[in-house]
């Protein structure tokens, strides 16, 4: 479902992504593992069109494609995010908007759905991360994992087929990282194809595929015990 | 020669060089004037060299005296108050005699006897006579300018009311100007500046008979007698010798009435009783204060409104600016960042000036009102510093909000406008409330295009009230402040109920 050819990033003379490729099938969690500098958090940005590269190409199902080596074209990117999910790991929500407004921010501002069936949907995203009462929210009176929880229920509102996780429990103490994992776990369940950045051994072993990358490359890929072990 | 003889004579050589001791002791008379009052009492000529029948008449004292003639440059209406700092020796400058003047000032007999003098545009067939001046039925008033705290100011304030529209400002030449490009209907000027610019002006004519008849004295410290009798005398050898005649007759301001100068000679002066009382109990019986409060608040009225409707215009440009500045293409940031340093480059008052005065000689249709082009001023002035207020708290917002927004996939504009330019504007509250109470003041500004506002109002009142100089300053710095607190208190509220997170520290 997302395909990755010869990707090639650079950044003056260095090669952040060094020629990868990399092969998502729909329905099937993929982990990135490797030291930090690696690359998989500039892969993941290169896959949702936050970063441009200098050659090879990023497909998203059969329609969907960016380039190297230009400006990525501004409809070609409005597809893709719409269709791809991200989550960061410093959650990044609003601030300035409750929990539930976060969550209604992608539909509304992004699909332009009425507010009314927006929160409707919303509310039921808030209540399969388990904060249906902490809708009323700000942010800044959340805990981490509570934050990271309506980041990921705000990315799932704009029905992505495909979500990215950029190391979203590295910002967590123990506790909190396993209420995230537990969504993120309840999500590969239901059948989401995610591609995830993560140190989380444990997650890790239960995803489908691992690639280790080292130095822009992908050096070692394959099930769980043949990386990791 | 002995070596005393020499000592001796070496110390005579240098006691020559030393002025004689008499004009030593003789200190220049200093005379307070303003010359932006203009023509013909004291006005530049193409040399540069300040002219008038003013000047000549001060040279003609000071001579008689004995005295050089000093010349120290005033605002007009505050050269009384150079007096009392004993910066000069004399207020000289068209002072009409005024009852409220004698009680704190010693006066000379009069100058020049003048009248109030309607002026018109020769092509404005509306205004025959003083009678055209009044709101009547079917028609509104006629826009009058004068000068700040002068007679004519006074008469016209009592005679007519709100039945005229008053327009006030410092300048002679800008108030003829605008009668010229008819942007006011008529000006009431005392004779001599009437004569003047209906000859320097051939568009301007005098209308009706000159109303009011007044004199123009000197004023000096009631502690300097010597120098009073001193200065009546040289006046009566001005009078009697034709001297003042022939500097009035050379400015073409002689006419009959300057034949009562000769008269008030001799003469009791000055020819009402309250000179003779002490200022406590010559002071008038009515209170005033109702009345001059009553025009305070109304001014304040006016501030007010300035500062309402010009400072949201200022932060919705502000804000396109920096987001233009920000966000936009490159040609566009330069563009944007020329207007900003322009606007806060150049002094407030000059831009008022250019809207009202210049830009309407260069494009006719741009005629604004004074109270437009105030709002318009004040808004295009305070957005530049609005737009550097925005561009600090665009640039605050985390990189991770717009890359949050965008993943969503909401486009660029939608990400700016719904998530970063909300956060930016609750950052940069502070600062933009602290513009809003900077701006409340500087609509004190636009007081040169012809609005009457606070401060405005304040110096029009003191003028006419020298009585009560520091309580009208403490109820007019009062009531700005009773203004600007309920506004720093909304600004506060609503900082706290739009605030964000506060990573520490008190909000």
């Amino acid at each position: 479902m997302i395909r990755v050819a010869n990707l090639v990033k650079t950044h003056g003379p260095l090669r952040v992504l060094d020629g990868v490729n990399l092969d998502v099938r729909e329905g099937e969690v993929t982990a990135l593992v490797g030291p930090s500098g690696g690359g998989k958090s500039t892969l993941l940005r290169c896959i949702n069109g936050l970063e441009s590269f200098a050659s090879g190409e990023v497909a998203v199902g059969n329609d969907l494609k960016l380039t190297g080596g230009k400006a990525h074209d501004t409809n070609a990117l409005l597809a893709l995010r719409r269709r791809v999910g991200m989550v960061f790991q410093q959650f990044n929500l609003f601030p300035h908007m409750t929990a539930l407004e976060n969550v209604m921010s992608g539909p509304v501002y992004a699909l332009g759905q009425s507010k009314a069936s927006a929160r409707a949907a919303a509310e039921k995203l808030l209540a399969r991360v388990g904060l249906a009462e902490k809708a009323g929210a700000k942010p800044a009176t959340l805990s981490g994992g509570q934050q990271q929880r309506v980041a990921i229920a705000r990315a799932l509102a704009v029905n992505p087929r495909a979500m990215l996780f950029d190391e979203p429990t590295s910002a967590l103490d123990p506790k909190m990282a396993g209420e995230v994992l537990a969504v993120m776990r309840d999500l590969a369940a239901d059948g989401m194809t995610m591609i995830v950045v993560s140190h989380d051994t444990e997650f890790v072993r239960g995803a489908a595929t691992v690639h280790r990358m080292e130095a822009g490359k992908i050096v070692q890929s394959g099930p769980p015990t043949a990386v990791l072990d | 020669m002995t070596l005393r003889f020499r000592t001796a004579a070496a110390f005579a050589a240098a006691l020559s060089f030393l002025p004689p001791l008499a004009a030593q002791d003789q200190q220049p008379l200093r005379w307070g004037t303003d010359p932006t009052g203009g023509a013909p009492y004291i006005y530049q000529d193409n040399d540069g060299k300040f002219v008038g029948f003013e000047v000549e008449i001060a040279d003609f004292l000071a001579a008689k005296l004995g005295r050089a003639s000093q010349m120290v440059k005033g605002d007009w209406d505050k050269l009384p108050e150079l007096l009392d700092k004993k910066e000069i020796d004399v207020v000289f400058n068209g002072y009409e005699l005024r009852e409220d003047m004698v009680r704190k000032y010693a006066v000379t007999r009069p100058y020049y006897v003048y009248r109030l003098q309607l002026v018109a545009h020769k092509d404005d067939a509306t205004i025959e006579g003083w009678a055209d001046l009044p709101a009547r039925e079917g028609r509104k008033g006629k826009s009058v300018g004068v000068l700040n705290g002068t007679v004519a100011h006074e008469y016209l304030k009592e005679k007519y009311g709100d039945k005229i529209d008053l327009k006030i400002n410092p300048d002679v030449a800008t108030v003829m100007g605008l009668v010229k490009d008819r942007r006011l209907d008529a000006t009431v000027q005392d004779g001599p500046a009437a004569v003047y610019f209906c000859k320097e002006m051939p568009q301007l004519r005098p209308v009706g008979e000159g109303r009011n008849p007044g004199f123009y004295v000197i004023y000096l410290a009631k502690s300097d007698p010597a120098l009073l009798d001193k200065l009546n005398a040289a006046f009566r050898d001005g009078v009697t010798s034709g001297r003042f005649e022939a500097i009035y007759r050379k400015y073409g301001i002689w006419n009959d009435d300057q034949e009562r100068l000769g008269y008030w000679l001799d003469r009791p002066w000055p020819p009402f009783a309250a000179a003779n009382k002490s200022e406590e109990e010559a002071k008038p019986k009515s209170n005033p204060w109702p009345r001059m409060l009553r025009e305070l608040v109304e001014a304040a009225g006016v501030t007010v409104l300035l500062a309402v409707i010009s400072f949201p215009l200022a932060v919705l440009l502000g804000l396109l600016v920096a987001v233009g500045r920000v966000y936009g293409p490159g040609w566009l940031a330069a563009v944007l960042g020329v207007y900003v340093e322009v606007l806060r480059g150049t002094p407030l008052l000059l831009q008022l000036y250019t809207i009202y005065y210049l830009i309407p000689k260069v494009f006719p249709g741009f005629d604004l009102t004074p109270f437009q082009a105030g709002i318009f001023g004040l808004a295009v002035n305070y957005s530049a510093y609005e737009a550097e207020n925005y561009r600090a708290g665009l640039l605050a917002i985390p990189r991770g909000q717009s890359e949050a927004a965008l993943s969503l996939g909401m486009t660029k504009w939608t990400a700016i406008r719904r998530v970063v330019v909300p956060q930016a504007v609750r950052i940069v509250i502070p600062p933009v409330t602290n513009d809003f109470i900077a701006l409340f003041k500087d609509t004190s500004v636009c007081s040169v295009i012809l609005i009457t506002e606070l401060t405005r109002k304040y110096n029009e009142l003191y003028n006419f009230n020298r009585d009560y100089i520091v309580e009208l300053a403490a109820v007019t710095a009062g009531l700005y402040l009773l203004m600007s607190y309920p506004l720093a208190l909304a600004a506060r509220l609503l900082e706290r109920r739009l605030g964000t997170a506060h990573p520490g520290g008190r909000p």
